[in-house]
């Protein structure tokens, strides 16, 4: 299903959510969610947290769930993880009802929630490994190999035998990825996983993700602010908004539907009069000045791309810069949501 | 079906075949093997919690024998064993309530509930890793306190376990009763914790001449105790009714606090403050 906001409808050649993720063999969805409602409060003070959602995400998959605080993320994974308990709505991970088996769903499915804090910081990186993945009902013994080479994965090897407690920010984050990886779910959920890392840690985390997601086939569902996070580590997108699905789509498709939807223009010859000019008949999105002079970006289709250019010529405008701008999933989120950057 | 980074894949997910699926044996192995690495790796909680104990008990013995003189040093032994039975129920009762509402701060509590186990079986392990946990400190409080009086009590090792244990596992209920309404009002745990100095009055409750007291936590059991340890009462020796109370008033309060930690629980899901600290 493709939810896109009222606002902007899809562009050519766009793709859907259902063309974009369909099911390889038509085998059992990882996750079906079905008019998910949750409202907290009551009477005036009512808040509808999340209203009717619903979507479904392929075995193998990896999704990026965004929104503005507030806009029902974190409602939404703590529903389906059971962890909050919806007014109304169907979940079930691998085919299996979350309201009527939660125990046999729980064997699928595991969360890091809410950053580093959901391990043992006076138990070692190995020993809880071994904990939560008894917890999550496997022996660590018979998967202890699998241990090693996560914690491999994670350059964690060094600091296995270590008390969590004396490690830094990024490997404590690590830590905790790594115990949800141990137990052997096929659908996780990643709330903020990057939260409070430098770049480095950051980039290092989601390439160890992502390489660990496609060797092991699993499902994984990943909430961030970090749209950087999102844009490389996922294959699908659904943005939320005061509770609703409002766009839903692969990453490539939403950018796509972006593209080259603004055009930049630049030059030392563009004075201040032409700018008052080109504000008067374009909307303006931005206006830097550099080395090669002053550069210019609007909000414009390609035939008015075609009059910015004309416009330049008939003032004796020597361009030294011309180019479509390629929008990132912020540009993407702000647009959607309306959120002020 | 795949096989990447050695895990056994389908098109349906990751499986755990047979071989590799943990027991009840193994999640309680795992959960006392917690607790083991905490106790021995961290001890100055523990150690901390004797010194505490044995220093009130100086005060109170040797306070006594100052004020009370030969009145004390008569009674003795009952005091020994009430002692010995409220640092028990005290360490029981905050070691559950307290620490899950530390669970919750980790944010542990949720993988914890998030289990193919359900919930009350790892909670239940749970609290039996903390009463394994109590007695080893409370024993070691006890010895000391035998020393410091030089009084000797009659310790037979499966009297005094199985009742001492049965005992507190009333205390254990309203620990878990705790902890619930700790998950659901958050900080009011630092409140419920007064509740353990009603212990004492529960421990010494006139059981011989109100019967009703019985019912009460900890007080049918303490006067067990005291026969057991004092007057060297094997556990076969006590009548079945004795026995009867002695396993079902407090099987009454773990379902009483079996069922408020599940209704808590269930309320903090559904206005969304499971685990929000």
């Amino acid at each position: 299903m493709s939810v896109m906001s009222s606002q902007r409808p899809p562009r050519r050649g766009s793709r859907t959510a259902e063309q974009s993720t369909a099911p390889r063999d038509g085998a059992t969805p990882a996750l079906a969610v079905e008019g998910l409602s949750k409202q907290f409060g009551s009477g005036a003070d009512a808040v509808a947290a999340v209203d009717d959602v619903s979507f479904r995400i392929e075995q193998g998959t990896v999704v990026g769930l965004l929104g503005p605080n507030g806009a029902g993320k974190t409602t939404t994974i703590k529903s389906i993880l059971g962890l909050v308990l919806p007014d109304s709505g169907r979940i079930r991970v691998q085919g299996i009802d979350m309201n009527e088996h939660p125990r046999a769903a729980y064997r699928h499915v595991d969360g890091m929630l809410e950053g580093a804090r959901n391990d043992y910081w006076r138990l070692t990186v190995r020993e809880n490994l071994r904990y939560f993945s008894t917890i999550k009902g496997i022996k660590p013994d018979a998967v202890a190999d699998r241990h090693e080479r996560l914690l491999a994965k994670l350059d964690l090897l060094e600091k296995a035998d270590e008390p969590v407690r004396d490690l830094s920010r990024g490997m404590k984050q690590k830590v905790s990825l790594a115990s949800v990886l141990a137990s052997e779910s096929d659908l996780v959920f990643l709330d903020e996983p990057t939260l409070g890392l430098d770049v480095e840690s950051s980039l290092t985390l989601r390439r160890e993700l992502r390489r660990i997601v496609d060797e092991r086939d699993l499902t994984a569902v990943v909430s961030s602010h970090d749209m950087d996070v999102i844009e490389d580590v996922c294959d699908r997108v659904i943005i939320m908004n005061e509770g609703e699905i409002i766009a839903d789509d692969s990453v490539p498709a939403v950018l796509d539907q972006f593209t080259a939807s603004a055009f930049a223009v630049t030059s030392p010859d563009i004075t201040d009069d032409l700018l008052t000019t080109i504000r008067d008949r374009f909307e303006v999105v931005d206006v830097t000045s550099g080395e090669r002079g002053r550069r210019v970006e609007v909000a414009t289709d390609s035939d008015g791309f075609y009059r910015l250019l004309a416009l330049c010529r008939d003032h004796d405008v020597t361009l030294t810069g011309v180019g479509t701008v390629e929008p990132d999933l912020e540009d993407v989120f702000v647009e959607i949501t309306g959120q002020e950057r | 079906m795949t096989k990447g980074d050695g895990a056994l894949t389908t098109s349906a997910g990751t499986v755990a075949d047979d071989a590799m699926r943990a027991g009840y044996l193994d999640l309680a192995r795992a959960v006392l093997y917690r607790e083991y690495l905490i106790f021995v790796r961290y001890p100055a909680n523990a150690v901390g919690g004797i010194v505490i104990s044995v220093f009130f008990f100086g005060l109170l013995f040797y306070g006594g024998r100052m004020l009370a003189g030969r009145a004390i040093t008569d009674s003795i032994e009952g005091i020994i064993v009430g002692y010995f039975l409220w640092s028990l129920s005290v360490g029981a009762y905050q070691s559950i309530s307290s620490d899950i509402g530390s669970e919750a701060q980790w944010g542990t509590l949720e993988r914890h509930v998030m289990t193919p186990f359900g919930f009350a079986p790892v909670a239940f392990c749970k609290g039996v890793a903390k009463v394994v946990r109590t007695f080893i400190t409370s024993t070691v409080v006890l010895a000391v306190m035998l020393a410091i009086t030089g009084t000797s009590l009659q310790l037979n090792v499966l009297t005094v376990v199985v009742v001492a244990s049965l005992t507190i596992a009333s205390v254990l209920g309203l620990g878990f009763a705790a902890g619930g309404v700790a998950v659901l009002y958050k900080r009011i745990g630092n409140w419920l914790n007064l509740l353990q100095f009603g212990f004492i009055v529960l421990i010494s409750a006139p059981v011989f001449e109100l019967g009703w007291t019985r019912m009460l936590p900890l007080a049918h059991g303490s006067a067990l105790l005291q026969r057991a340890m004092v007057d060297g009462t094997r556990l076969w020796q006590f009548s079945a009714v004795d026995l009867g109370l002695l396993v079902g008033v407090p099987a009454g309060y773990v379902l009483f606090g079996y069922v408020v930690f599940q209704y808590t629980t269930r309320r903090a899901r559904r206005l969304g403050v499971l685990g929000d600290y």
